[in-house]
C-alpha cells in the first residue's frame, strides 16, 4: 500500500525537454527565486499560502509563537534541510533592516527569538502578535550552508542584504 | 534574489546559469519604513534545470530545463511563439490589445487567469485646487467610471470590475461577499451632484498613467468629463519617468499629477491588505497620496491581531468595504494576465506568480523530436 502511495504520487514521467520563455515582467527575479527556492509556504496555483518546506503549523502562547515542523527534505548538494535551515534562514532575515525588495511591511519583526526545538521542529517567539507572519514566511528563502557560506542575499556582491532578499 | 548560479535551494529547478536580479533604492516611507526602487539586471540567458530531489513529485518538475530568453523584447517574443517553433515557447505579460493576434495565431493560444492584481487610481487626497479630500468627489469620481465599458472596450472582456480594493478572484469570494461590500456602479447623474456639493474643480484634473495603460486612462478621462463637465489632461509616464515618479510618490515628495493610475499585485490571496490596501492607504504604503487615515490603522491592526484564517478574513472585508466607502482610491479593473505559450505546452498559470513546476510538454514538442 505504501509503494502504491508512492508511486501513485509520482508524475506520469520524469522531467523532458526544454521550455523557452520570454518574461517581461519587472518581478522576474522574485519568480526565478520561486523557480528554484522553497520557503516554510508557498502560494497554490489559485493564490492560496500552504506548506512547502515545512509540513504543518500551529500558533501557540495566543498567537506570540508560530511553532512549524519542517519536511524531511534535501538540498542539491546532498545536505539535509533540517529545522536549523530555517533558524539560518529566519536570523540571517532578521539581522537587516529592511531586507525585501516590496519594502518592510514584508518584515517579521526582528526582535523574534527562534527556538530549534528539534531536527524537525522550529519556534518562532514574535515579541507581538502577528497573525500575517505565516503569509509572509513566503519571502523567508530557506537555504542550504553553502549558499550562505558562498554567496547570500547580496552578501558576496554588496556585502549587505538590504533589499536583496 | 539570486546573484549566480548554484544548487543553492530545495526548490522544483536549479539556477544553472545566469542571474536575473534587480538593482535597489530605499526609498523612506514613515519613519523606519521603506521600499525599494528596482532596475532590472539581466544576463542574456538564464537556465534552469529539473531538480531531480524535489520532494513533491506529483507537482513536478515536469520539464527538464526552461530556458529564459532575455535577449529579445517582447514585441519581437511575441511575433516569435506566434509565428515559428522553436525560438520562443511561452511568453508573458502579454498586452490585452494582443490577445485576439495571439488567438488566431498559428503555433500559439491565448492562456488566461483571475490573477490577484489591481488596477487602480491613486487618488491626490492633498492636491491644491480640487476637491479630492472631501469624500463626496472622491466618490463621484468613482461614480463617474463605467466600469462595465472598460472591460468590454479596452481589456476585450478580459479583466473583471473591482468593487474595492480586493482583485474578485475565487479565493476572494469571502472577502467579497456581496451583502458586506458594495461597488461603485455607474451613475453619472449621482456622480455629478456629489462633485458639484464637493466644490467642483477650478483646474482641469491632471490624470497620469503608466505607459501600458495608457487606454484606459483615455476611457476614464472621456468618462469624467462626460459625467462631471471637468476638464481632464491625460499625462503618460514613460518608461525612462517611471522610477522617478514611483520615487516621488512613495517618499511623498510634491506631484505633476492628481491621479495615477497604476497596477498592484498580492502576493497571495489570503490577506490582500497586505499588499493592496495598506499600499494605497496606509501609512507606511508606498502609494499612498494624501493624510495618513488613522481608522484605517486601527482596522489593519486588527488584522495583523488575528491568527485565525477566518477572522483575518473578517477583519480583511471591514477593510474593504471601509476604503471603498472612504474611497481613497480610484477602483477600476482586475486585469486577467494573460500568456501566449506554444500549442504543445501544458502551461499551469499561477494567479500569483509565475511558477513552472507543474507545466509540462506534449509529445508534439519541438524539443522532443527524435526522442
Amino acid at each position: 500500500m505504501r509503494l502504491a502511495g508512492q508511486l501513485s504520487r509520482r508524475p506520469r514521467q520524469g522531467p523532458r525537454g526544454t521550455l523557452r520563455v520570454v518574461d517581461p515582467s519587472p518581478l522576474n527575479w522574485l519568480y526565478i527565486t520561486y523557480n528554484t527556492v522553497e520557503e516554510p509556504v508557498r502560494v497554490t496555483r489559485r493564490g492560496k499560502v500552504r506548506p512547502a518546506a515545512m509540513s504543518r503549523y500551529r500558533w501557540r502562547d495566543g498567537g506570540r509563537t508560530l511553532e512549524i515542523r519542517v519536511r524531511d527534505n534535501w538540498y542539491p548538494d546532498g545536505t539535509p534541510l533540517t529545522a536549523d535551515s530555517v533558524r539560518r534562514a529566519a536570523q540571517e532575515q532578521f539581522r537587516w533592516h529592511s531586507p525585501h525588495p516590496p519594502g518592510t511591511h514584508f518584515n517579521i519583526d526582528q526582535r523574534t527569538r527562534v527556538e530549534v526545538v528539534d531536527d524537525r521542529t522550529v519556534r518562532l517567539h514574535l515579541p507581538a502578535v502577528d497573525g500575517l507572519a505565516l503569509g509572509k514566511l513566503r519571502a523567508t528563502h530557506v537555504m542550504s550552508e553553502r549558499f550562505w557560506r558562498d554567496l547570500g542575499f547580496g552578501y558576496a556582491r554588496d556585502e549587505s542584504g538590504e533589499g536583496h532578499w | 534574489m539570486i546573484d549566480a548560479p548554484g544548487p543553492w535551494a530545495s526548490g522544483a529547478f536549479a539556477l544553472v546559469e545566469g542571474h536575473s536580479r534587480v538593482d535597489t533604492e530605499a526609498v523612506v516611507t514613515d519613519g523606519e519604513d521603506r521600499t525599494w526602487l528596482q532596475t532590472q539586471d539581466r544576463s542574456p540567458t538564464v537556465r534552469l534545470r529539473a531538480n531531480p530531489a524535489y520532494w513533491d513529485r506529483r507537482r513536478g518538475p515536469r520539464v527538464a530545463e526552461v530556458e529564459f530568453r532575455n535577449d529579445v523584447d517582447a514585441g519581437t517574443a511575441l511575433d516569435l511563439v506566434c509565428d515559428t517553433v522553436g525560438e520562443v515557447d511561452l511568453v508573458t505579460e502579454v498586452p490585452h490589445a494582443q490577445a485576439e493576434r495571439v488567438r488566431r495565431s498559428q503555433h500559439a493560444r491565448l492562456v488566461t487567469v483571475e490573477a490577484v492584481r489591481a488596477l487602480a487610481g491613486v487618488l491626490a487626497r492633498d492636491a491644491d485646487g480640487l476637491p479630492l479630500a472631501d469624500v463626496r468627489a472622491r466618490r463621484a469620481l468613482n461614480l463617474a467610471v463605467d466600469r462595465a465599458a472598460l472591460v468590454r472596450d479596452v481589456f476585450g472582456g478580459l479583466a473583471r470590475p473591482l468593487a474595492g480594493l480586493t482583485p474578485p478572484t475565487p479565493l476572494t469570494v469571502a472577502h467579497r461577499t456581496p451583502d458586506r461590500l458594495r461597488g461603485y456602479r455607474h451613475d453619472p447623474a449621482e456622480a455629478a451632484r456629489l462633485w458639484r456639493e464637493a466644490g467642483g474643480a477650478s483646474r482641469p484634473i491632471r490624470l497620469a498613467v503608466l505607459e501600458r495603460w495608457a487606454a484606459v486612462a483615455d476611457a476614464v478621462a472621456e468618462q469624467w468629463r462626460g459625467a462631471l463637465g471637468v476638464a481632464v489632461e491625460v499625462s503618460v509616464v514613460g518608461a525612462a519617468e517611471e522610477r522617478e515618479t514611483r520615487r516621488r510618490l512613495a517618499a511623498k515628495e510634491p506631484r505633476d499629477w492628481d491621479v495615477l493610475l497604476l497596477e498592484q499585485g498580492s502576493q497571495s490571496a489570503d490577506v490582500p491588505p497586505l499588499e493592496l490596501h495598506h499600499a494605497f492607504v496606509g501609512r507606511s504604503g508606498e502609494f499612498r497620496a494624501g493624510p495618513v487615515d488613522p481608522r484605517f490603522e486601527e482596522l489593519f491592526a486588527d488584522l495583523v491581531a488575528q491568527t485565525s484564517q477566518l477572522r483575518q478574513v473578517v477583519a480583511a472585508n471591514r477593510i474593504d468595504r471601509y476604503v471603498t466607502e472612504q474611497a481613497p482610491a480610484l477602483f477600476l479593473v482586475a486585469p486577467q494576465v494573460l500568456y501566449a505559450v506554444n500549442r504543445e505546452v501544458d502551461f499551469q498559470p499561477y494567479a500569483t506568480s509565475f511558477e513552472l513546476a507543474d507545466t509540462s510538454l506534449r509529445d508534439g514538442h519541438w524539443s522532443l523530436a527524435g526522442r
